[in-house]
């Protein structure tokens, strides 16, 4: 790593100055620069239109005071009153803290279950759709459709886990309303969701490793497991990790099943950060409140994430 | 060390028959290549020695135990796949010491085996290297010091040198034949280049279609080809076969449009098995030169086209209906169309049942 890194370094300050290679551009090497340029710039004000804006715009919001059920008071601009609020507000803690729970058990949670699907769909079956079919279904199905299943799932009279409980003879139990198992259930739905995504990023990992790298390590002498740990694991490293950053993302964001699931009860016991703005601009429509909880989520994303994009680099096939 | 007998074996793929019962005994220590066309099921019967395939009918055994039922990792053999097959995650001296590290030996002695190992390859300076950074042919070496780290009883080399270039091949070639030499290991190479079979092997099994052809050794392969396959496998430029009338006396041979060609008096037991019918003539490139001096031209040929090798001049001929190949000295300067009074050697001479293939009569 440090030696790519010191070499990019030097090849860096052997070359001559940008403007001056800019000069040695022969006229059909900039004009097909020109052409490229030309070609990033639908792009470029696409990402501009609906990525850059929207999130200028929830910054300056975030900086003013702007209440929609409020309109005599305007929307005047009052610094970073909004995220002190933010720091003495105990449901903003709370949500926080469940969000980053729901991060901690499911994120782990989803990319056990999905590489123990994936090795199982790796698996040589003679038929080979219903397996992948069976990954596939509960990517495809609306997260909302998933926690409402969930929710009938956990019903206490009619729900089929109180039944699944009574028939090997143990008490039903209180699912959605024990803010615990409340939340033990949210984390069930979610697992479920979206272990399958996780499964698909890693078996698509799993079928570019070489057959025969398996069959080398059966002669020296692995067994199944050893196989495991020292060819399967390391070589899946950079799918882990993308599965890793794409599930935080959306961790980060838990809304949709514990909405459909709980709202959030009992009290705030399953609320998200998520939620919980959606809840004040929407039902309280406190916008430039709920724009500074939004940029407080958005810088946590970032950090969390950046924290998995130095692995990325990382090729395990080429570093030294 | 041990041998490797492998004893009507039988292969099939659900309802596919890939291997039609072989058999073959590699000796102790000896080195047997196994060659053929792509397809023929090569792999596959090294495969099944390796364990990496069942044996669907028959006996392999190794060092006189029968290995059927035996997983890879208890036949004490080692593998080098055609593409290397090193681990990408790990080092070089990492690949080379997991045999080791996964039957238990201590840190000391894989240290000690795997610098021993870097050191016959001379990859010393590479072992702290990912596969990733390395050429084809240091990555050939790795995979030989991955084989060689455990002092097997048996390597097997699945076409180790195909994806390399002409020149390395070479090379490699000859480091495989020193590892043989010093080690006297019991080898099985599969390989579909016969100038590898030729130049490496003790013993050749020739494979075509799942079915041995020959297993000999590369001299009697090339001298006594049983059959027409191996006679055109064996050799480069490849054997010049004719269609030909043979004498009922065996005195001539005709090849067509009115060529003919005297069999000299040594050479008729060659043909006397096919006297009066027709058959088909093998006569290898060295055997069909120019007629020199004095001597009498046994028949007369239309150069078609010279390729110059420098040593030695190729030379297409057309002899009556047959298209034959010579090899001529360099200072022979010939044209295309130049007509060449020819020697055919036919004392050389092999004679191939039309219908079958089946040699008839064998150069002594
Ligand atoms: N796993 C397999 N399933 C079905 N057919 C196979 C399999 N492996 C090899 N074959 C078939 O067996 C034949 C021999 O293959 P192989 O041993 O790889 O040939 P070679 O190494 O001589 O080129 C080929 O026709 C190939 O298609
Ligand atoms: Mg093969």
């Amino acid at each position: 790593m440090s030696s790519t890194t010191a070499e990019a370094g030097a090849r860096h300050a052997a070359t001559p100055p940008a403007r001056k290679g800019r000069a040695r551009l022969s006229p059909l090497e900039r004009a097909e620069r020109r052409l490229g340029l030309m070609m990033l710039a639908p792009a470029v004000l696409l990402l501009c239109a609906v990525v850059v804006y929207p999130i200028v715009e929830l910054v300056t919001t975030s900086l003013r005071f702007e209440h929609l059920a409020q309109p005599w008071m305007g929307t005047p601009f009052v610094g970073l009153d909004n995220f002190a609020r933010a720091m003495s507000d105990e449901i903003f803690w709370s949500s926080t803290l469940n969000t980053v729970i729901y991060i901690v058990v499911t994120v782990p949670g989803a990319v056990l279950v999905g590489l123990g699907l994936a090795l199982l769909a790796n698996q040589p079956f003679k038929i080979k759709w219903p397996v992948r079919l069976g990954l596939l279904l509960p990517w495809a199905l609306p997260l909302v459709f998933t926690g409402l299943i969930f929710r009938w799932f956990f019903e206490f009279n009619q729900g089929i886990v109180n039944n699944a409980l009574m028939l090997v003879g143990m008490s039903p139990r209180q699912w959605l309303s024990d803010p615990f198992l409340a939340f033990v259930a949210t984390c069930i739905a979610i697992v479920w969701k979206s272990s399958s995504f996780v499964a698909l990023v890693l078996l698509a990992g799993l079928q570019t490793i070489p057959r025969s790298l398996y069959e080398a390590a059966e002669i020296d002498g692995a067994g199944r497991w050893q196989q495991f740990v020292e060819i399967t694991l390391p070589m899946l490293r950079p799918a882990i990790v993308v599965a890793l950053i794409f599930r935080t993302i959306t961790a980060i964001q838990t809304f949709d099943i514990p909405y459909a699931m709980t709202n959030g009860g009992p009290g705030h016991s399953t609320e998200t950060l998520a939620m919980y703005i959606h809840k004040t601009t929407i039902d309280f429509l406190d916008l430039g409140y709920g724009s500074a909880l939004a940029v407080l989520m958005f810088a946590v994303s970032v950090v969390a994430t950046s924290g998995y994009l130095r692995y990325t680099k990382r090729d395990p096939r080429k570093e030294a | 060390m041990a041998g490797v007998d492998i004893r009507q074996v039988r292969k099939s793929f659900g309802r596919v028959d890939v291997i039609h019962g072989i058999d073959i005994t590699v000796k102790d220590g000896e080195f047997v290549v196994l060659v053929g066309p792509s397809g023929c099921g090569k792999s596959t019967l090294l495969r099944m020695i390796a364990g990496l395939e069942g044996v669907s009918d028959g006996e392999i055994a190794i060092g006189g135990r029968v290995v059927n039922d035996l997983p890879p990792r208890s036949r004490d053999i080692a593998m080098v796949f055609q593409d290397y097959a090193l681990y990408p995650h790990k080092t070089v001296a990492e690949n080379i010491a997991f045999g080791l590290r996964m039957r238990g030996a201590s840190k000391p002695d894989i240290e000690k085996l795997v610098g021993e190992a870097a050191d016959i390859l001379q990859i010393r300076h590479l072992l702290e290297r990912k596969p990733g950074q390395l050429s084809g042919g240091q990555r050939q070496r790795v995979a030989m010091g991955r084989a060689i780290v455990r002092r097997p009883l048996v390597f097997l080399f699945d076409e180790p040198l195909s994806n390399l270039d002409a020149q390395l091949r070479a090379e490699m070639r000859i480091e495989i034949k020193k590892l043989h030499q010093r080690f006297g290991t019991t080898i099985v190479y599969v390989t579909h280049d016969q100038i590898e079979a030729m130049t490496l092997a003790d013993r050749i099994a020739i494979l075509k279609g799942g079915h041995l052809q020959q297993f000999d050794t590369p001299d009697a392969c090339y001298a006594r080809p049983s059959n027409r396959f191996v006679a055109g496998f064996i050799g480069s430029p490849p054997m010049n076969f004719a269609t030909v009338d043979i004498a009922a006396d065996a005195s001539s041979v005709t090849l067509g449009a009115g060529a003919s060609a005297a069999v000299p008096q040594a050479a008729r037991p060659r043909f006397d098995a096919a006297a009066g019918r027709r058959a088909v003539m093998g006569l290898r490139p060295e055997h069909v030169r120019p007629a020199s001096g004095g001597e009498a031209a046994t028949a007369h040929g239309a150069v078609e086209l010279v390729e110059p090798l420098g040593a030695e001049t190729l030379v297409l001929l057309r002899v009556g209906d047959a298209a034959l190949t010579g090899r001529f000295p360099p200072e022979a300067k010939l044209r295309p169309g130049d007509r060449v009074p020819l020697s055919l050697a036919l004392e050389h001479a092999h004679v191939f049942e039309e219908e079958t293939g089946r040699a008839l009569a064998r150069a002594a």
